[in-house]
């Protein structure tokens, strides 16, 4: 079951297709459609959501996991963007367009057995619409006058004004169905009515649903789904090749999708999104706020190029805030055509013949990043000299959508029917144009279709006159998956990824599984830890207690100094965590609240005392993303971490051993310079590197190994040890052949003393002088080297950890720094420093322990 | 038989230094003349060309000249590798002087604030402190001078204190030189030797530092280029175009193994006692 040349789930999957079809004969070729139905997928994702309410939070991801899937609204949004009923089996609307009622389905129950009734509808509702809630759809809702439970099923919604969307609001995720006993507990423990209960969420690796088995609708046909996080392009295609993930939604690297739809193991189908990707300007910033400054921007920007630069072709160009699929879209995109001279006219007019310097704020997303590069080099052309600035979400959030302190920036706005974000006083984009904010007033009570039709012509209109933005392409869908996988959408006209009617064909295919489990790991590097400690207090005995007390107390000073340092190195980072928790929509009430609540806003002093009072009692605090203690994320990552440092330490001995003594003991001669040669290349390559070239060849072309990531110990030894080779040996290298040079260049001191030449004269070879008398002195110097390695690998694999997507904890601070996760990062960080100073401290009561010398005389 | 070693290691140290020297004057043509500007411009339609007598290197995903980047890039690496050379040697061999001269409390100060700097894991700390304060070669240039400030003050240090012992030192305090001239006239032109040998491995050191920050997105910025954000890009892209994976990487390797054997080979013409 380890990994080995070929798709390992397929062949056995294969060869009894082949026997089923052998034995049953020509009429069972068909795939069968009412087969097995125990298949288990997984799913990449870009982004981790951050948390699993999507009633609280506007973020892509968090609908991606759970709308459809774990939750279900009133309504639902097909495929076609067409709402069709969900928990409400049907509805009427009065004549006025005031009044909705909605008759529920019968028998529905939450995932917790307890029955579905309107009050869990009215409750839901209100609590979005209610002041203060951090609803993304609050606005939107104000024209509800009020909400009545008429019976057990059946709701009713007064309005005070017509609201034309009313239902497709409501088949949104970010109004679905909640119970009030469970809703409290959403972000992390998501209790809806769906085909799909939340199982499990392994912070920064996946997340977990399993079947419904007591649905009121039809049976979902997958056991369970995984939605596995892959932040990075460059993994998502080894994942994807190696068979960890079984396919993508949103492939994130466009680049590939042309040979991954030549090869028959994948389908590609791409549709379109709703999200309209700008080049998003500051209208309130001079010199953007005239007009003829923002349309020399769209004439100076060529669609196209970076269509084809940053997308390989994927992609439609659009001329104004709306989607092409949309049957009441108009093509606004010659309305500025690619004209660098009149963009350069239109400058001069305004006052800016020599053009101006701006920034240009990027995302992480590779549209983002890319298009920002292309984009820069074109208004460069025209004059425009622009400095590029990657920000992490973070800082994107807290920089330009809330303060609004950015030139331009790229991103994509992949809401449905989003362009009401133009009239909503206070948003980024710092326009405002009363035309536009009435003609959105009729529009949203309008619902007679010839006038909606003209009027949403008009909003485009509008907007592309106005060149609020540079409207650059509809981003694309890029669905890459098994190619015997089906059932997933090709459009998303709605933020999520419905998975409740996808299959799987292969009849014995078990699909892809993601166990976990840490236990086994953690048990093994405690004990590894306890084996330390022991050796430790074994090496303690043989020194001089007031030796002893001095060095353990220079380790306790030199720790809390470092606890100072990381304290204040974290507490200067930019960005407010708080802010980034609570996502886009969230009021300033709502944020201080909990900053209140992680005592964000006690003094410094306080917090650094209360932080190392935690510490000594075992408390690292809770993470800010992630809302669990620290420890249990710490225990997860070190399962990996560690076992990775001392597979590396063993190899790296493996390598250099032989060639340290080999050298050794052909000192001066050529196959000596050789064989240090051949070290100090191997120490000059790269880790990060070697790991790149090492997936290259046997991974990607070898399908020896995985391509990264990390099953989890309880997927079996065999497995999880397999994970690890790779990164094991892009570490071990590099420090092989250093340990090899300082072994031979010890080895070489102790050839060169006189018990060795005594030796000699008795009698004994070389080759047993060499092992008898001058190898054990000379792993003095090697130990030392050895310590040091150890806590490089730990904290220092972090590059490795990020080439082959390894949960480790390297990556953890990595993330959380990006994340503005400050408890994470500095009990983290200060738990590393511990064990290198630990391991440091062991080192150097070793050394005194064999050289009593330099125990009994002062410090040297 | 040890003159064979000699001379092999002869050939060795000329080949590093040699290309060495190449990369700088690489790196110096770009930043002077500007003579690869031509290949640095966007040219989507050439993009992702394979190897040729156009394009030696290739082309990137956006059209440039791949060589042209890896010229761009090594000035990058070596810009901000020398800078923090600078760091450390600015800061760190005062620090060093000054503790083995004065002694005592200072002394203590420095050694233990020494320890505590190498007791963090330099790369994790590195990513952290560019992380806070913004990518960027500027602070990349502080991130990584952070810690050669104590590579240099620990090696100052101890080859102050063993040059203080020295008869020559002592006849200069007995003809009455203060501590301060003592530590400039004849403390640190003895130590330049040890400190050129060090400055050389810590640029070596330096440049693969550079290019694990600029991996992960914390070096220069686009569309500055730089070797550890070329082999980034390059990971989707090998099975289409694997020379973009290649040519980074050995750029790199190059360059940080000439570094490292132009500094053992310096190692062993300023302390000849030095034996293999």
């Amino acid at each position: 079951m380890t990994g080995r040349a070929g798709p390992r789930r397929w062949r056995p999957g294969a060869a009894l297709l082949a026997a089923v079809l052998l034995a049953a004969g020509p009429a069972s070729a068909a795939p069968s459609t009412a087969s097995r139905d125990d298949a288990a997928i997984t799913l990449g994702m870009a982004l981790e959501p951050p948390n699993l309410d999507p009633t609280q939070s506007a973020a892509e991801a968090t609908e991606d996991v759970v709308y459809c899937n774990v939750f279900e609204g009133l309504t639902r949004i097909a495929e076609d963007g067409s709402v069709v009923p969900a928990l409400a089996r049907a509805w009427s609307i009065s004549d006025d367009g005031l009044t909705y009622r909605f008759h529920l389905h019968p028998g529905v129950r939450f995932h917790d057995g307890t029955p579905l009734t309107a009050l869990d509808a009215k409750y839901s509702l209100d609590r979005a619409r209610a002041a203060g809630s951090t609803n993304p759809l609050h606005d939107l809702l104000a024209a509800i006058k009020s909400i009545e439970v008429d019976s057990e099923l059946e709701l009713r919604i007064e309005l005070a004004r017509p609201v034309a969307d009313l239902l497709t609001y409501l088949g949104w995720g970010n109004l679905v169905i909640m119970s009030p006993a469970t809703s409290g507990r959403a972000a992390t423990a998501p209790i809806g009515t769906g085909p799909f209960r939340f199982k499990e969420w392994r912070k920064g690796d996946a997340i977990v649903l399993d079947r419904n088995e007591d649905y009121w609708g039809p049976r979902a046909r997958l056991r369970r789904v995984t939605f596995r996080i892959v932040p990075d392009s460059s993994t998502s295609l080894a994942a994807l090749r190696a068979g960890d993930v079984d396919g993508f939604e949103n492939f994130p690297s466009p680049e590939s999708v042309a040979a991954l739809a030549r090869d028959p193991r994948f389908a590609v189908v791409v549709g379109s999104t709703e999200g309209e990707t700008l080049l998003a300007i500051n209208n309130a910033r001079a010199p953007f706020n005239d007009l003829r400054v923002r349309r020399a921007l769209s004439h100076a920007v060529d669609r196209n190029a970076i269509i084809k630069g940053a997308m390989y072709g994927y992609g439609q160009p659009i001329g104004s805030h709306f989607p092409p699929h949309h049957p009441a879209y108009i093509d606004l995109t010659g309305r500025y055509p690619y004209d660098p001279a009149a963009a350069r006219a239109l400058l001069a007019e305004a006052g800016y013949p020599h053009g101006f310097a701006v920034t240009l704020k990027l995302p992480p997303p590779y549209y983002a990043r890319r298009s920002g590069e292309i984009i820069a080099a074109e208004l460069a052309a025209v004059g425009i000299r622009v400095t590029l600035q990657n920000v992490e979400w973070a800082q994107w959030l807290d920089q330009v959508f809330k303060n609004r302190d950015f030139d331009l920036t790229i991103v994509s706005h992949t809401e449905p029917l989003d362009y009401d974000i133009y009239a909503r006083p206070g948003y980024y984009f710092g326009y405002s144009n009363p035309a536009y904010t009435a003609l959105l007033d009729r529009l949203s009570r309008d619902r007679d279709p010839q006038e909606r039709r003209q009027m949403l012509g008009e909003v485009q209109r509008m907007l592309a006159e106005d060149a609020v933005n540079v409207f650059l392409f509809e981003l694309p869908k890029l669905g890459v998956w098994r190619a015997d996988l089906h059932g997933l959408w090709r459009e998303a006209p709605v933020q999520g990824m419905d998975v409740t009617r996808a299959w799987l064909d292969a009849p014995a295919a078990a699909g892809t599984e993601q166990h976990t489990g840490s236990l086994p790991a953690l048990l093994l590097a405690i004990a590894g830890f306890a084996a330390v400690a022991l050796g430790g207090l074994a090496l303690s005995r043989q020194v001089s207690p007031r030796y002893l007390a001095g060095r353990l107390g220079s380790l306790a000073l030199t720790l809390l100094l470092a606890s100072a340092v990381i304290f204040v190195l974290v507490e200067i980072l930019p960005g407010d965590p708080a802010a980034y928790m609570m996502g886009l929509n969230a009021s300033p009430d709502a944020v201080a609240h909990l900053r209140a609540d992680y005592g964000l806003d006690t003094p410094p002093l306080q917090q650094y005392l209360a932080w190392l009072a935690g510490v000594a009692r075992g408390d690292l605090g809770l993470s800010y993303t992630y809302r669990v203690p620290v420890a249990g994320l710490v225990a997860e990552r070190l399962a990996v971490s560690v076992p990775l440092a001392l597979y590396a330490l063993v190899l790296a001995a493996l390598l250099a051993f032989p060639l340290g003594l080999a050298a050794a003991a052909r000192a001066g001669t050529r196959t000596d310079a050789t064989l240090m040669g051949l070290a100090q290349v191997g120490l000059a390559v790269p880790n990060f590197w070697l790991g790149i070239l090492l997936i290259l060849l046997f991974a990607v072309q070898l399908h020896w190994f995985a391509a990264g990531g990390f099953p989890g110990w309880d997927a079996g030894i065999g497995r999880a040890l397999a994970a690890l080779t790779l990164p094991a040996i892009a570490l071990a290298v590099p420090q092989g052949c250093i340990l090899a040079r300082v072994l031979r260049a010890s080895l070489g001191e102790a050839l060169r003393e006189d018990y060795v030449r005594t030796a000699r004269a008795k009698g004994l070879t070389g080759g047993q002088a060499l092992w008898r008398h001058a190898l054990p002195n000379a792993l003095i110097p090697v130990l030392t080297i050895v310590g040091l390695q150890f806590s490089f690998l730990l904290a220092g694999a972090i590059l490795v950890e990020t080439v082959f997507s390894l949960p480790g904890i390297g990556r953890l601070i990595f993330q959380a720094t990006t994340q503005r996760d400050l408890i994470v990062v500095r009990s983290v960080v200060l738990l590393l420093v511990a064990a290198v100073v630990v391991v440091n401290f062991l080192v150097e009561l070793s050394y005194a322990v064999v050289d009593p010398r330099l125990h009994q005389g002062s410090r040297a | 038989m040890i003159a064979t070693a000699r001379r092999w290691r002869l050939d060795a140290g000329l080949a590093a230094a040699a290309t060495a020297g190449l990369v700088v004057v690489l790196a110096a043509l770009v930043s002077l003349t500007g003579a690869f500007d031509a290949g640095l411009a966007l040219n989507i339609d050439a993009r992702l060309a394979a190897p040729s007598a156009a394009h030696w290197f290739g082309t990137d995903p956006l059209g440039r000249d791949v060589l042209a980047m890896i010229a761009a890039g090594a000035r990058v690496s070596l810009g901000v590798s020398l800078g923090a050379v600078a760091i450390g040697l600015g800061i760190g061999v005062p620090l060093g002087l000054v503790a083995a001269v004065v002694g005592g409390v200072g002394d203590e100060a420095v050694a233990r604030l020494n320890d505590l700097v190498f007791a963090m894991p330099s790369l994790l700390l590195a990513v952290l402190l560019a992380a806070t304060m913004g990518p960027g070669p500027a602070n990349a240039v502080i991130a990584l001078g952070v810690f050669n400030v104590p590579v240099f003050a620990r090696l100052s240090r101890a080859g102050a204190r063993t040059l203080l012992a020295r008869d020559f030192v002592l006849a200069a305090r007995v003809a009455g030189k203060g501590r301060l001239r003592i530590a400039l006239e004849h403390l640190l032109p003895n130590l330049t030797g040890l400190l050129i040998v060090q400055a050389t491995i810590q640029l070596a050191l330096g440049i693969a530092a550079e290019a694990g920050l600029s991996y992960v997105g914390l070096g220069a910025q686009p569309p500055a280029p730089s070797w550890g954000r070329m082999l980034n890009d390059a990971q989707t892209l090998t099975a289409i175009a694997p020379w973009l994976a290649w040519c980074p990487g050995i750029a790199l390797s190059v360059t940080v193994l000439a570094l490292s054997v132009l500094g053992e080979r310096l190692r062993e013409v300023f302390d000849p006692r030095a034996r293999r």
